[in-house]
């Protein structure tokens, strides 16, 4: 087990040079000079750009920069945004992960607590009005856009019911529609992947033979069904883990959510590498990270995988 | 609506008002003072709650201004929030002299005064309530060397003071300077400081502070983005607690309007904590004081009680930042803000001017600075000829552009300069109709002819090219797409590519991309017409690499001319040249709104640049 650990972090740390190593090239390639967006229409002169440049190192070439940037990120510094000239970059990071994480805490949990039993009642009353429901509301999830969903919820619990505030947090009031919005797809998504693993799993024939023995319905359902129904649940949220944190980009901006997603747009829009960098490192984490926490959940489900 | 019709005559020139020949007096002003050396303002505290109306205000329709767009740093205050405190300072105006000279008293009304009723409401102020803005990107820094865009001005112009303050007639008017004085040669500026002000630390302010704020931000050392506002200063010293001079190495008719505005830092903390810790936390001698910033959710300040205007009538005023323009509508429809610091889309704006529903709103309107145009790379050969780039105007169907897909909410744009700066606006240039024919005979004269693929060709080149427009750019794409129909039905062959802006702007720079569509000032900017950083042949932002001598004389010339009517010459004169030249397709100066909610009283009406409004919102007050 700590072997395995040790191996799949190593795979982990050579991942996260390789992304930093093409994020930071790929964002120099890019056509385009950070400074016109620190000076704007401001008439100023190619002696105050070299000054500008010189002290924030953007005259440097970039693999001498992404140096720099690397020995400075493994000292834990990860260096100050030219947008935010004077804020420390982690400290940028660090205020705009708290909501992004609560927003997908919440959205992830509603989306569980709703998504995986409702699918498994889908798929025990295959066919029925319920399952029917179920998947309805399963297609439309996945296929209605975030943005509109965000927009339609404004419309309505804003514009015309004043129920809810329509931007920025504050209140529980502010959370409601943004995590609504993410937890929508992710409800739906998960409800059809455990219909489908339900009823995968439903026809085997060690369920038949649990019920031959005896069981009750309950126990066949909670030993048998859902156990290994859960396997491709978890492989795939794993997986939205890490994509639930892009995936918030459109609900951070529609709701004027500060969290991680809106940063890292804007920093690519305004050419702010070291943001971008940071960012970037935070989801690479995320990836690695929700991939050895799905390693290790197959073993507990599944003790075959354990044993392999 | 009456103000589509006001632009028209903006457009032909016709129909000035009372109100208009007063503004064109007001600015002319703001441009004399330097040449007169001799602006005295007397702003002490004294009770000056007396109305001498001109009859400016009687005609005004509060949707039917124009101004500026562009971050400028401005000021009003009417008549009702003029309280026996206010000290702002007003000027003695000759009736059809713009070069008058002005004389400051306490016992004038100001521009303001006389020109405004309170779109929000008639009634006394009443003390309390938080203001609610909401802009569409972080605040990204709280330093005055920061405070470009309108989003970061809102919050920062309010917290700093500055020595003057253009008000939203572009009229300078004297703010923590009592009074300045010009010497002769237009080399010296001495400013008395006001006395009596204090930092929101309780600390004094004197003319130390000023000296070092000027010192520090125009020195080469500290990279400053606004060392511009100081090009040609060489000495700033403080000769006693509330006497500044500013000495130049020449004349500089942009400086009031550039140095005057800037926003002043403490020496006693700025200088302690240095300018990256003071962007964080700026102590200023504003209106409001910081209280919380959140830069990508929101900043919130509280009134200055110890105010030298006075206390404001609000407890806070408070940003919230809200990208999506859409949210933005819903939220002041909603009751949840009070204004949207950044404009909402067409739609959205036209809702509030018509909807009858919506009718309780405060709508200001003015004309954007900026112009919306399309740059063009002047060094690709094909571009050379200037038949060629005429043609083009010809060939753009502008007015379609501004009734269909800008709802009339646009004025069309004949040079670089708006018509929201009524003193240098020159209509008397070359025109640009819609007509094909006239553009396809330009092209034919030029020597492109028509290919087999309706594709105009010279010497084996075809006029092709493609134009790059800012990725996203939901706003300007159709006009793009309309604009590219129009020019490739004579035979041109325009192709539509998407980049972020400052991809743009290095490929124009390097010349590398053709053709662009944005908004720019090419002078303008605070009233000011100076264009040299965009149209001079070695200026950093010349987008469309423009090389004009003519132009580059004549841009000297007009920073360097202190006279009004000689100033108006040269920039008329530059305006016939851009016309006539066609540097770049100058379309249209779009209509910046600015809505209050019902609950906001004390708006004024009238105003020729909307968003430094909120630099006032210590005048008005919420009425729930």
């Amino acid at each position: 087990m700590v072997a395995f650990l040790i191996q799949r972090l190593l795979q982990g740390i050579v991942v996260l040079f390789i992304v930093t190593f093409f994020t930071f090239g790929l964002m120099q390639l890019a056509p385009g000079d950070p400074i016109d967006i620190m000076v704007g229409e401001a008439i100023i002169t190619d002696e105050q750009i070299e000054l500008i440049q010189d002290k924030w190192g953007l005259n440097r070439p970039w693999y001498e920069q992404y140096f720099t940037w690397l020995s400075n990120f493994v000292q834990g510094d990860f260096g100050q945004s030219v947008v935010r000239t004077g804020v420390p970059v982690s400290d940028m990071v660090i205020e705009a992960m708290g909501p992004t994480l609560k927003l997908n805490a919440l959205a992830i949990t509603f989306a569980l607590v709703l998504a995986i039993p409702a699918g498994i009642m889908a798929a025990v009353k295959q066919y029925s009005v319920f399952d029917s429901g179920i998947m309805v509301w399963a297609s439309a999830g996945v296929a209605l856009p975030n943005f509109w969903i965000a927009l339609m919820l404004i419309v309505l619990f804003t514009g015309q019911l004043g129920w809810l505030p329509s931007s920025t947090t504050g209140t529980w009031k502010h959370w409601v529609m943004p995590v609504a919005v993410l937890a929508i797809n992710e409800t739906a998504i998960l409800a059809r992947l455990s219909r489908g693993s339900t009823l995968e799993v439903i026809n085997q024939e060690y369920v038949t033979t649990a019920r031959a023995k005896g069981l009750s319905e309950r126990l066949v359902m909670v030993r048998h069904v859902v156990r290994n129904a859960l396997l491709p649940i978890v492989t795939v949220l794993g997986l939205r883990v890490a994509f639930l944190l892009s995936g918030t980009i459109v609900v951070e901006t529609i709701f004027a959510f500060p969290g991680i997603g809106r940063l890292f747009i804007t920093s690519v829009d305004r050419l702010d590498y070291q943001v971008v960098q940071a960012i970037t490192v935070m989801f690479v984490l995320f990836v690695i990270v929700a991939n050895i926490a799905t390693d290790l959940l197959y073993g507990i489900i599944d003790p075959r995988i354990r044993v392999k | 609506m009456l103000r589509d019709s006001r632009f028209e005559d903006l457009l032909t020139g016709i129909a000035p008002t009372s109100r208009r020949s007063f503004l064109k007096r007001s600015v002319a002003m703001a441009a004399a003072l330097p040449a007169f050396g001799s602006l005295l303002a007397a702003c002490g505290d004294d009770d000056d709650d007396d109305d001498d109306d001109d009859g400016g205000g009687e005609d005004a329709d509060p949707t039917a201004t124009e101004a500026s767009g562009g971050g400028g740093d401005e000021a009003t205050a009417t008549e009702e929030e003029m309280t026996d405190d206010d000290p702002t300072a007003t000027e003695e105006m000759v009736d059809d002299d713009p070069t008058a000279t002005e004389e400051m008293t306490d016992d004038e009304p100001t521009a303001t005064e006389e020109d405004s009723g309170s779109g929000g409401g008639d009634g006394e102020p009443v003390q309390g309530g938080v203001f609610i803005g909401l802009g569409h990107h972080e605040v990204a820094s709280l330093s005055p060397d920061d405070w470009g865009p309108s989003v970061h001005y809102f919050i920062v112009g309010n917290i700093h003071g500055r020595l003057l303050k253009l008000d939203p007639f572009y009229v300078l008017q004297p703010n923590h300077a009592e009074s300045f004085e010009v010497s002769d040669d237009g080399l010296v500026y001495t400013f008395a400081v006001r006395d009596g002000i204090t930092w929101h630390d309780g600390e004094t302010f004197d003319a130390d502070d000023v000296a070092y704020t000027y010192n520090y931000y125009r020195n080469p050392d500290n990279a400053a983005a606004s060392a511009s506002n100081y090009v040609g200063v060489i000495d700033v010293e403080a000769t006693d607690a509330s006497t500044v001079v500013v000495t130049l190495e020449q004349p500089n008719a942009a400086l009031l309007t550039r140095l005057g505005q800037a926003g002043l830092v403490p020496e006693h903390h700025h200088g302690e904590i240095g300018e990256d810790a003071y962007k964080a936390d700026p102590i200023g001698t504003g209106p409001w004081i910081l209280q919380e910033w959140r830069a990508a959710e929101f900043t919130e300040l509280v009134a200055n009680p110890d105010y030298w205007e006075g206390a404001p009538n609000m407890d806070g005023i408070r940003e919230n930042i809200v990208p999506e323009a859409s949210v933005r509508s819903i939220a002041l429809q909603s009751g949840e803000a009070d204004s949207a610091v950044w404009p909402l889309v067409t739609d959205d704006h036209l809702a509030f001017l018509e909807d009858p529903e919506l009718s309780d709103y405060t709508v200001v309107v003015t004309s954007s600075v900026a112009v919306n145009h399309f740059m063009i790379n002047n060094l690709n050969p094909i571009f050379q000829d200037k038949r060629v780039r005429q043609a083009m105007m010809f060939a753009i169907d502008r007015e379609a552009i501004r009734t269909d897909l800008w709802q009339g909410l646009a004025v069309l744009a004949t040079a670089n300069i708006s018509p929201a700066l009524e003193f240098y606006y020159e209509p008397d240039v070359a025109q640009y109709p819609y007509d094909p024919d006239q553009a396809a005979a330009l092209l034919e004269e030029a020597g492109w002819t028509l290919n087999g693929d309706g594709v105009r060709e010279k010497d084996g080149e075809t006029l092709s090219w493609t134009c790059t427009i800012i990725t996203g750019d939901q706003a300007r794409r159709p006009e793009a797409e309309l604009v590219q129909a129009n020019l490739n039905e004579v035979g041109f062959n325009m192709e539509i590519a998407e980049a972020p802006l400052a991809t743009i702007q290095e490929g124009q720079r390097s010349g590398d991309i053709d053709m662009s569509l944005y908004n720019w000032t090419y002078g303008g900017g605070d009233g000011e017409p100076d264009g040299s950083n965009t149209l001079r042949s070695d200026a950093r932002n010349n987008w469309s690499n423009w090389q004009n001598e003519r132009a580059d004389e004549l841009l000297d010339a007009g920073l360097v001319e202190t006279d009004p009517d000689a100033r108006k010459e040269i920039y008329s004169e530059i305006q016939k040249l851009v016309a006539e030249e066609v540097p770049f397709l100058f379309i249209k100066y779009w209509d910046w709104f600015n809505i209050y909610a019902p609950r906001v009283k004390g708006v004024p009406e009238g105003v020729l640049e909307g968003d430094n409004l909120y630099q006032f919102l210590h005048q008005m007050w919420i009425e729930e």
